[in-house]
């Protein structure tokens, strides 16, 4: 199928900024911590006085990739804009609250995988195709793999893939479960502007196999559930553009492949001979 | 993917399993539908003393499956895996016919697998359960009951979760990821879902009245329902119907209350009418989302007027949760196979409590009883928390 064009990307893990701030080894780096969180972004006014954490790391993680992309705030407003969202376990800590605290029902919506991108939409007037992907890396890559049909079909101009992940809530249920795979539990919150391109993407889904294609990208990030893919994404793009894309996650013993070509080539900037024969 | 040439649009939906509150598998389920029973009753699986409201559409017995052995202890689960016991008997064989590799499970919930980490975090704490708190635990046990080895797929766009499921599913085959899709979707009642709509006063104390001048508010269902999908090309000739159209589109407005003027609503039924083909005046039935809450009601009507224009007073219009209660994750795919179903037996079942009109919703919402229409083309309609907004578009078949 015809691939999307990266035009922006936004990360923000708990090592700092974009790419750059991704350390070489996250043992080393964490020093002996096996959380690193992300805080809660300031954000003021009404509107985020019941606003969980992870939605406001949402809305951060747009407003950076807004800034990559140098444009305002209009430049995705509207029904064109799509919205795909992915993550592992989130809503973990709105769950755990509403269990264990008994809050009030006003706070109930925020339970819901889908109030993180509900609060996106609403701070930056989305109202375009929308969904949500749970689960770890391969969630993400769908969430991908959707915004390049959603692209391909014509029924939004751009598509911004969004991914948060928040551990800090729940850190003691993450040391009891079995989610602990002797990486540090990393904070992220990435997202990803896509716009039509002129490349191609497949995914590839299969289950079983050794883990040991994604044990390197853990090793230097941590463990990120499904921001992974986006932080792979930033780092190829600030160091590999020229070799070829290929974005692997795996979870629950599930691996998806995605690879993809001419990542940062858009259709409206692509020389003639790529934009042949599209329509 | 990218084996197939341009884009097939056309997706046969080929069998189908549902459990609800109004019955175990399609024929009861339409039984039940047509002849106006209610699946509503006095919750008794967990404590609800505490609660304004202690009713909803509880699922009683499963009895489809007689040995749970290799099953976890999953309510959800094991929803998931009756309506797919059903779906399988349909499509003949378990594991699918096929290549298992090329079969994708693609399931919609707004809950997951919540009650567990209510139970893990009770007070013995059995934290070992966490693992099935997570939203996507059930998918991933459904698609090792199902030998699926495809992409195990688990999204939640809240109350249209399985609309959007559905969608995504038809994408995997328009695409060639895969060559088969088990899509659907499913949630429970349990504490945590009641206390949430409680506290929001939500619930009625009184009957779920759908477009009716007096309605109240909603009350909960549990259920799972499970379609098969393929491209038509390989699809054969026995089959509930077809998928013609899809879209979704967000509210961008509130965190739990929809758009008051249904903007993302009529968003995405036009685009599931654009990738449909489909104009107006070839519209025969719509299932409505139809939730009884004062503000949704008003909504779905206003909207189904900009959309349908004169034709809207023309087409049957339903909703079929009152005799269920919202059954969330499972709401949009029981409301798909309603509309088959409603092809296939010629009968429209009727809107259950309707029966003082409301000036505001002024559509023909079939009250009373069952009525004798063959639907060739319905639209049905799914709004979520979070505005979320979902519509499929469905086309009766031949069985």
């Amino acid at each position: 199928m015809r691939a999307p064009a990266l035009r922006a990307l936004g990360l923000m893990t708990a090592w700092g900024h974009g790419a750059a701030a991704i350390p070489e080894d996250a043992l080393s780096a964490a020093d002996g911590r096996h959380l690193l969180s992300l805080g809660r972004p300031s954000h003021e006014g009404e509107r985020f006085r019941r606003a969980t954490r992870e939605c406001v790391l949402g809305i951060a993680a747009v407003e950076t990739m807004l800034k990559d992309a140098c444009a305002p705030r209009e430049a995705i407003a509207g029904e064109r804009t799509a919205l795909l969202y992915a993550a592992a376990g989130s809503y973990a800590a709105s769950n755990r609250l509403f269990i264990e605290r008994g809050i009030g029902g006003a706070y109930f919506p925020y339970t819901a995988p889908a109030a993180v991108p509900a609060e996106v939409t609403i701070e930056f007037c989305l109202t375009g195709p929308f969904a949500i992907f749970i689960g770890g890396p391969p969630a993400t890559l769908r969430a991908i793999w959707y915004a390049a049909t959603l692209l391909e079909a014509g029924l939004c101009d751009r598509a911004l893939v969004l991914a948060v992940e928040t551990f800090e809530e729940c850190a003691d249920l993450y040391t009891v479960s079995d989610r602990r795979t002797g990486h540090p539990l990393v904070e992220a919150a990435a997202s990803l502007w896509l716009e039509p391109g002129v490349g191609a993407l497949s995914l590839e889904t299969h289950r079983g196999g050794p883990d040991s294609d994604h044990s390197e990208i853990r090793r230097r990030l941590g463990e990120t559930f499904a921001c992974e893919p986006l932080a792979v994404l930033d780092l190829w793009r600030h160091g590999n553009v020229g070799v070829p894309l290929s974005l692997r996650g795996r979870w629950r013993g599930e691996t998806a492949r995605l690879s993809w070509t001419d990542a940062m080539v858009p259709r409206d900037r692509a020389p003639r001979s790529h934009t042949a024969g599209t329509s | 993917m990218g084996g197939l040439a341009g884009r097939v649009n056309r997706i046969a939906i080929v069998a189908a399993g549902v459990v609800t509150p109004i019955g175990e598998g399609l024929e009861q389920f339409w039984s039940s539908l047509v002849t106006g029973v209610s699946g509503i009753s006095p919750i008794e699986r967990f404590p609800v003393a505490d609660f304004r409201v202690g009713r909803g559409g509880e699922i009683k017995k499963i009895t489809r499956i007689k040995d749970w052995s290799r099953v976890p202890e999953c309510r959800a689960t094991r929803l998931l895996v009756s309506a797919a016991d059903e779906l399988c008997a349909e499509a003949g064989s378990r594991p699918l016919p096929g290549d298992p590799d090329r079969v994708a499970v693609v399931v919609g919930t707004a809950l997951g697998g919540v009650e567990e980490g209510e139970k893990a975090l009770a007070g013995g704490r059995r934290l070992q359960r966490l693992r099935g708190a997570l939203y996507d635990s059930p998918t991933q046990n459904l698609a090792r009951w199902l030998g699926a080895r495809g992409p195990a797929i688990t999204v939640s766009t809240a109350c249209a979760s399985s609309a959007t499921a559905i969608g995504v599913g038809a994408d995997l085959l328009r695409q060639g990821v895969v060559d088969a899709v088990v899509a659907g979707g499913y949630d429970i009642l349990c504490r945590f879902v009641m206390r949430g709509f409680d506290a929001l006063r939500s619930l009625t104390r009184e009957e779920m009245r759908p477009f009716d001048r007096r309605r109240s508010g909603l009350l909960l269902g549990e259920a799972a329902a499970l379609v098969l999908m393929r491209r038509e090309g390989d699809a054969g000739a026995r089959r509930l119907g077809m998928l013609l159209g899809h879209g979704s589109a967000s509210d961008g407005w509130h965190i739990a209350a929809p758009e008051p003027d249904g903007r993302g609503l009529e968003h995405s039924i036009r685009a599931a009418m654009r990738e449909a083909g489909v104009e107006p005046q070839d519209v025969h039935f719509v299932s409505a989302h139809g939730t009884g809450t004062p503000l949704n009601d008003r909504i779905e009507t206003a909207v189904l007027k900009r959309v349908l224009g004169p034709r809207a007073h023309q087409v049957p219009v339903n909703s079929i949760k009152a005799g269920m209660g919202h059954t969330m994750g499972a709401a949009a795919v029981l409301e798909g196979i309603m509309c088959l179903l409603a092809s296939r037996h010629g009968q429209i079942p009727p809107t259950l409590n309707l029966e003082e009109p409301d000036s505001e919703c002024d559509l023909d919402y079939v009250p009373g009883e069952a009525r004798s229409a063959r639907p060739e083309i319905s639209l049905s309609t799914s709004l979520g928390f979070g505005g979320c907004n979902a519509t499929l578009v469905l086309e009766g078949g031949t069985s």
